[in-house]
Parts: structure tokens; sequence; C-alpha cells
């Protein structure tokens, strides 16, 4: 997935003077109040849910504050995107998404008011809805987040193709959004109008990215590996498209570690140079944002998953890190990242490309020093299982920020320190993971009509962009 | 379970009757020799069979070199290693028993091989050299030039246990084995936990290294068992992970390949030369029938091998029988795996690069699997490769898994293999443990003629 640009671009300091940035100073009682408004308007307060639930304490508020200041830091006022990397113009369908969820959980959490969460959500909406798509087809994988043109690697105006993955979490937050606020549905619904999804998707229900080869033909591959393939294919699902194929777990095997069968993705990387990374984040979004529901389950309590192999799974991911501390003494919570220097980014993963615990780069270095706890992961972990181990990982990390700058990406396992990036990705998931504990599964329907509806509803209209009963 | 307790019962009744034992001991013998007592095939070898194994013994016919008593380890290249002559005193075994070459015949080869070893010149004057020319028996490297370069633990393991193997059947020869193994030094190649090593020359020093890896490693250090050793630390299957294969748990040596440079390959060879020769018993076992594994994790992880290659068939009806096999291009020799690098079905050099072209059902293999395991699968392995032959030069590797078409090495170890294999067919496991006082045992029970290298009884401490 595409969230992995930054490491190539080697980060020159760029020094910006950052005009947005304000201190938004709430009292706490204010904070408090503005909560339990919130609670009783949309009765959003879920006691009942796996892992932590209740409010947050005073100190996991402050969590969230830090959390946010990223988001505070990085914004960018005339087209409402932010930063995927602290202080680098440059963004992703993905990372934009991880965005929305930290603009969700701050407004719900109280941190930021009504006034700045509908500004910003007007501004970025814009941005959807004019900016210039991967030939005419969808969003490019990357973003100037000041100019809000599409770039290429080197955040030059240019394009470079689009990933399924990024834009079906796109799709997953857009989803949450429109359900939470019918205020801003329209200006989501025009956005996906403008997709054309004929070759994201084929008829069987497989997800396709676009590259360009050398020559600059547009390739569409098939994208995602277990985990975050049936995460993102569940985007596309709640927009009524068929994943068929891609929502199955099929084809993937088993490896024992720590005697915990861990599941992977038997396609294979020596062949088809995607890796098949097991890490925690697919599965924690998919927990957090969806409670290993099926995207359909539009009713089911909380403490029942309707998605069953993925809620065993995700206990599969947990239990295996768990187990790893107990016996080896080694603190883990394992997810990709980012790095401060070469090679900038790591699948520092569980199991990948036949070893446990493997460190990889992307084209299959092994490179055990950068294997860290990453932050993002130790959140989502401590949030869906409340349990001794978790309470450890939380102490881990809770500390692990700058008050200026937001949290770090992670702590090496080696002692080495820490990784000293500072991320919408890792930001965004950490404010996601505390409104869970608030609220529980993040996505709550209300059952409205929509534009959207409407629209694939009419099977005259016309338009050739293979929506969801479109006849081909 | 009923089989096992009656044979244990009936073994008590017999162990209890004290000088009867000597008595009725033939009756014994062919009792457990008989089907309800035995693993996989057994009984007198077919004509086919009997085909099969002069075609194999035709290797050793070619290859062999009299001026020096050794054969060579690949068809028409004068070169070969202690695992070769191990190989090769296994063909000779077999083929005795077999009726292929009369006594006199097998006195002369074998003689003439106790010669040489009693001669040959030693790696520093300790060990055998990985190496040897067949022509003029000189210590040799990897390109046949005149050079001492190191020894393998894992080869002088197979040799070692090739050695006893022939002394237990053939005492007469006890003594002259005894001082060939005398003349070496073990200092070395065990330390005091048991753990095996090779050597290597590097700037005209002895540099020692942890060799073997689960299977190998275990297979080798029964050898030194065989002859007093301490091999604790290498004879333990641990450090070990398992991985599950159709839903079957495969373990393998946990030995990081990205951090040590060795391939720990799953392979077939190791556990059903381990099936063959011992039964997957102790190596003091003299007694228990060959149902009865007295080493029962080794069984297990023997037929695990089996069943997993089986299970490929009947899943995915790709004939699969795997072993580390020869080439005749580059890189001459490939790990053919059950599971390698972190794959399952990897085939890769030495230094961990794939070779999926190189993957081949080795005869070999085969034939091991055939004669261990009587099932409808072997016997439709044994049909796809029984052609697989010259029938003036022996027996090829095996047929490309990719094509189908022939792999016309013609290999040391395949022909002995698989004389090993009909052997076993016909009396089962092949080592006899007879407790057996030979000069060996006098010499290192003697405190005053007590040899230097580090031989048996050792009392050091593992630390």
């Amino acid at each position: 997935m595409f969230k992995r640009l930054f490491k190539i671009i080697i980060i020159i300091e760029l020094i910006f003077s950052l005009s947005c940035t304000k201190v938004v100073i709430i009292s706490k009682d204010y904070s408090v109040k503005r909560f339990s408004l919130s609670i009783k308007k949309h009765k959003r307060r879920s006691i009942n849910h796996p892992g932590r639930s209740g409010m947050l304490t005073q100190r996991e508020m402050k969590l969230a504050k830090v959390a946010w200041k990223y988001f505070e830091n990085n914004y960018q006022p005339e087209t409402g995107f932010v930063n995927a990397v602290d202080k680098y113009p440059s963004t992703t369908m993905w990372d934009t998404a991880s965005y929305l969820g930290g603009l969700v959980a701050a407004y719900e959490l109280g941190i930021i008011e009504k006034n700045e969460f509908d500004i910003r959500m007007v501004t970025i909406l814009k941005t959807f809805n004019k900016m210039d798509f991967f030939r005419n087809e969808l969003p490019n994988k990357a973003y100037n987040t000041k100019t809000a043109q599409k770039v290429n690697y080197a955040n030059q105006p240019g394009e470079i193709g689009f990933s399924a993955l990024d834009l079906g979490r796109l799709l997953i937050w857009l989803k949450i959004i429109k359900e939470r606020y019918p205020e801003h549905s329209n200006g989501i619904d025009n956005f996906v109008i403008r997709w054309n999804f004929c070759n994201v998707l084929d008829k069987e229900g497989t997800m396709y990215g676009a590259v360009l080869s050398a020559d600059n033909k547009v390739m569409y591959v098939q994208e995602g590996r277990l985990g975050y393939e049936e995460y993102a294919a569940k985007g596309f699902q709640l927009w009524g498209f068929n994943t068929d194929k891609a929502s199955r777990p099929e084809p993937y095997s088993e490896i024992p570690i720590f005697d915990i069968d861990i599941p992977y993705d038997t396609r294979d990387p020596r062949k088809l140079g995607a890796h098949n990374y097991v890490v925690s984040e697919s599965y924690i979004l998919d927990g957090i944002e969806l409670n290993w529901d099926l995207a359909t389950d539009k009713s089911s309590n909380d403490n029942h998953h309707t998605h069953k192999w993925m809620a065993e799974f995700a206990q599969r991911i947990y239990k295996v890190q768990e187990k790893r501390y107990y016996i080896t003494g080694i603190i883990t919570a394992r997810s990709e990242h980012q790095l401060d220097g070469p090679p900038y980014f790591v699948y520092d993963t569980i199991y990948t490309d036949g070893f446990a615990w493997n460190t990889i780069t992307e084209d299959g270095k092994y490179v055990p020093k950068f294997a860290a706890i990453c932050l993002k992961a130790a959140f989502g972990l401590w949030v869906l299982w409340k349990t001794e181990y978790t309470d450890l990982l939380f102490e881990t990390v809770s500390g692990l920020y700058d008050p200026k700058k937001g949290f770090y990406e992670g702590l090496y396992e080696n002692g080495n320190g820490l990784i000293k990036t500072f991320t919408a990705n890792n930001n965004g998931i950490i404010l996601e993971t505390l409104l869970y504990k608030v609220q529980g599964k993040l996505l709550k329907f209300s059952n409205r009509k929509s534009l959207w509806d409407s629209v694939i509803e009419d099977e005259f209209r016309g338009e050739k962009k293979c929506f969801p009963n479109e006849r081909r | 379970m009923k089989i096992k307790f009656l044979c244990i019962f009936f073994l008590i009744i017999l162990s209890g009757c004290g000088v009867v034992v000597r008595g009725i001991k033939s009756s014994i013998t062919s009792f457990s020799n008989s089907s309800l007592f035995h693993q996989g095939r057994h009984g007198e070898l077919t004509e086919k069979e009997k085909k099969w194994a002069k075609i194999a013994w035709k290797y050793f016919e070619n290859n062999y070199n009299p001026q020096t008593g050794l054969v060579n380890s690949v068809d028409r290249y004068p070169s070969t290693t202690m695992w070769h002559i191990g190989d090769y005193i296994a063909a000779m075994v077999a083929a005795y028993e077999l009726q292929i070459i009369d006594n006199h015949e097998f006195d002369e080869r074998f003689s003439k091989l106790l010669h040489f070893l009693n001669t040959m010149d030693l790696f520093f004057g300790r060990l055998p050299n990985k190496v040897y020319n067949t022509i003029n028996g000189s210590m040799v490297d990897y390109n046949n030039q005149p050079e001492e370069i190191g020894w393998s633990a894992i080869d002088i393991g197979r040799l070692l246990i090739w050695l006893r193997i022939a002394r237990e059947r053939y005492p007469h020869y006890s003594e002259y084995i005894d001082k060939a193994i005398i003349r070496w030094n073990f200092c070395d190649i065990l330390d005091n936990c048991g753990t095996l090593y090779g050597g290597v020359k590097v700037q005209g020093k002895i540099e020692t290294y942890q060799e073997g890896r689960l299977g190998y490693e275990e297979y080798a250090a029964l050898g030194f068992q065989l002859w007093g050793f301490n091999t604790e630390q290498a004879f333990k299957i641990q450090p070990y992970h398992k991985i599950k294969i159709y839903g079957i748990e495969i373990f393998h040596d946990s030995r990081d390949p990205r951090k040590y440079g060795t391939y720990a390959a799953v392979v077939t060879l190791p556990y059903t030369l381990f099936g063959i020769e011992f039964n997957w018993d102790k190596v003091d076992d003299s007694s228990s029938p060959d149902t009865i594994h007295t080493l029962p994790i080794m069984a297990k992880l023997a037929e695990r091998i089996y069943k997993v290659q089986e299970m490929r068939y009947k899943k995915d009806k790709i004939f699969t029988a795997r072993t580390d096999h020869q080439l005749d291009e580059p890189p001459f020799f490939v790990y053919d795996s059950i599971f390698a690098a972190g794959y399952p079905w990897n085939t890769i050099s030495d230094t961990g690069d794939t070779y999926p072209k190189a993957a081949i059902v080795s005869t070999r293999a085969v034939f091991s699997l055939w004669t261990l395991w009587k099932t409808k699968y072997t016997d439709k392995l044994i049909k796809l490769i029984e052609n697989l032959y010259d029938p003036e030069r022996g027996w090829y590797e095996g047929r490309a898994e990719l094509t189908g078409g022939y792999v016309e090495t013609i290999t040391c170890t395949t022909n002995a293999v698989i004389l090993e294999s009909l052997l076993y067919k016909k009396i089962g496991k092949i080592f006899k443990f007879k407790p057996y006082k030979g000069f060996y045992e006098v010499i290192t029970k003697d405190i005053f003629r007590h040899p230097s290298g580090c031989f048996p009884p050792q009392n050091k401490k593992c630390n």
C-alpha cells in the first residue's frame, strides 16, 4: 500500500512556517461537558465492547491531545490535507484516512469544537471534489498537501497510479463520517461518485492497484495480502461493491509460532515480489473501526463478531505477541513503520517471507536492528485486549511523545531508543484507539438514505463507472 | 498397541529364560523378521528387484579404482569424500549380502579400502580431509587439486556408521577397522557437550565451526555414538521450529540461516537412512522388533517426512520424493527440500538461491521411502522411476518435477542407497548391535595405552 511512499523520500529538513499552528486550549470542564453532550446527542457511548471501555482518564485525555498536536502542526489550510510525515507536504489516501480518523476522534473526544471540525471537513471535501485523479479514474497514490496536485514519488507534479488498499481504507472512513454526520454526506458522496471503479475491482471481486511501467503504460496488478486485503475490501463493500475474492482469506496457510498457528498469505513473495507480511495494524483497524464484523452487519452488538475468521486471526495475532513477551522477555507490538533514516520504512513483522519476527525492507533485505515496538500497534492492542500484557504495553509507550509534535513512531527493540519520526498514520490511529475505548466500534450505521444510494439505485443513469447494480 | 504389548511381553519371557535364549535365538530371528514385526517392505527380493540391485552395483564396478581401493563419488569423476566411502561400504555390504558379489570379491575390495584408510594422509595429521583423489589417494580440494582443506563431521559420521556396521557383521576385519579409527584425533570434532564441529583451514590454521542441522546432525551423531563418544548436544532435536504443511507439523532446525548462512533444509535422506540402518532405534538396542522404535521421536519425524510428501501427491497431484542431490550443471548441488529458508518445497543451492527447475523426484529418496513404507503411494513412486537407469552405468539421479525429463547424473550415493534399501527389504534393520570386545575396546580401556586423540571414555564436564 502506498503510505510507504515516504520511505523513498529523503527527507530534507524542510522548515515550514506553519501559519496554521494554533493551540486549542479547552478547559477540562468544558471538554467533559462537551463530551457528555455528544454522548447524549448521538447515544454513541458503548459500554459493552471488547477490550478497554469507558470514559477516558485524565491521563488518556492528555495523550489524545498530544496525538492531535500532530494534526495541528501539519494541517494545510489551503487544501484541508495534512502531511503524512511531519513537515513534509505530501500525503496518500491511506494517511488521509488516518487523518480523518484522528479528526473524528478529536471532535468526539471534545478536543476540537464543531466549528473547527466542520471547517476542516468542508475544506478537505472541496479538495476531494476538485483534485485531479490518476488518468481520470481514481485518486492518485500521492498528493502535494499544499497545492492538492497529484504528484510522483519526489512530490513533483505527476502521477504514479492508485492503491486499492489506500482507497479501501479511505472508503471506510468516508462511510464512518457520512453515517455519523449526515451534514457532510453530500460532499462525501459527490467525491465517491467521481470515482471510476472499473479497474480497481473485477467481476469476481478481486482488487487491483494501478502502477506505471517504465514506458509509462498503466498496469493493473492484484493488490493486497491476507489481513490488509480483506480490511480494505470492506471499504468497497460498505459502498455496495462485490469483493468476493478479495474478501476470502484464501490462499493462506498457517505457521506455528510459540505453538500459535499464525495465518499468512501463501502467494509466493519469491515469484510475485509482494511480501506476505503479518503485522498487527490491519487486524487492529478492522477491530476498532469495524469490530471484526462483516460489512453487511449493521446491528450485532460489539461483543459478537460476525466476521468470524477475522476475529479469530486477530486473536492469534495478539496472543503470539503476548506469548513472545512471556517467553523471551521482549516487549512486542509489531507493525510496518517509518524510520528516521534510510531505508525510511520497514515491514516489522510477526511473520513474513518465510521467517517469524522478520524485519525487512521493501526489497526484502533482513534488517533486524530496526525491529521496534510500534506505537500505533501498542495502543491498538491495549485498547482491544484488556490484559496485564497490554497494561505493560501502555506503560511502555504512553510517555513516548514530544508534547509539541505528537507521538513518536516507535521504540527500538534492541534498546537503541526512539524512532524520531512523527506521522499522520501513527497519531491518527492512536486517536482512533482512544475513541474506541469510549465508543466501541467506530462505524455506527444511521440507516439514512444518501445521495450515493439513490445514484446506485438508478439503473438507467447511463454512467459507465462500474458502480454497484450497473448494467455491464 | 496390541502388537507392541504382545511383543514386549514376549521379550520379557525370553529374557527371563537365561541360557535358553541362545538355543531359541534362530527362531526368534525368524519370528521377529516376520511381516508382523517388520516396518515397510519385507521379504526375499523378486527377480525384478535383484535386477535393480545389480544395476546399482554396476556403478561400483565402473567407478572402482584398484590402485587405491576407492570409488568415485560421481560417475567418472575421480574424487571422493568420507560420506561416499560410507556409501561404498554400504553398497559393498549389500552387494555381498544380496549375493551380487562373492566373498572373494568382497574381501579384496574391503581389504584394499581398509589399507587405504590406514595409510591415507590426514588433515593436519588429525582427521580425514574433506576430499580425496580416488586415483592416487591424495588429499585434494573440491577441484581435485592437491590440498588439505578441512573435515566434515557429517561425512565422517556416515563413515563411522558403516565401519561399525561392517565390524559387527564381519568381526574378522574388526582389528583393521579399529586401527584406522585410532589414527584419528577427535579433540576438535566433538566438544565436551557432544556438539559436532567441522573444520577448515584458514591462513594455515584450523578453524572449527558447529556443523549439522536437524536431520543430518542426528544421523551423523549416531556414528560417533557407536564408537562410544558423547554426542549429547548434537543428538538433541533442539533447537527446532515447527511449520505446518498440509496440516502436518514438520520440524526444522531453528538456527537462523539469515544469521549463520547455513540453510537447514528438511530433506528425506537423513530420516530414511536412520530408519533403514537403525530402525530409529537407540544404537545399543539389539533386541526390539522393527515395529518398535526406541527413538520414537526420530520415528515420528520420519513418519511426517513421508506423510507430507504423500499428502502433496494426494492434494496437489505432484509426485514428491525429495532430498539433496547433485546436478550436472551449476550450481551442481541443491537442497531439493520439503522446507528450507522459510518456504515449503523450496529448492535452493547452499547459498540459499532458489532453483525451482532443479526439483526432482529423487531416485534415492524413492527407494528409501519405498522400502520403509509399504503403501500405494510408494508403489506409484517406484513405478515412476523404475526405468531411470543406464544398464551399463547405474541409476540416474531422478526425474525432473517440472518436465518429467531424466536427470542423468549418476552418483555413488544414489546407487548405494538403492542397494541399502533393497538389503533392508531382505533383512530389515541393517545394524545389528553385538557387544564385541575388539582392539578398539582393549586399547581405549587400557590407561597406559589409551590413544591421545580424545577417545572415550572422556569424563570432562560440559560447560
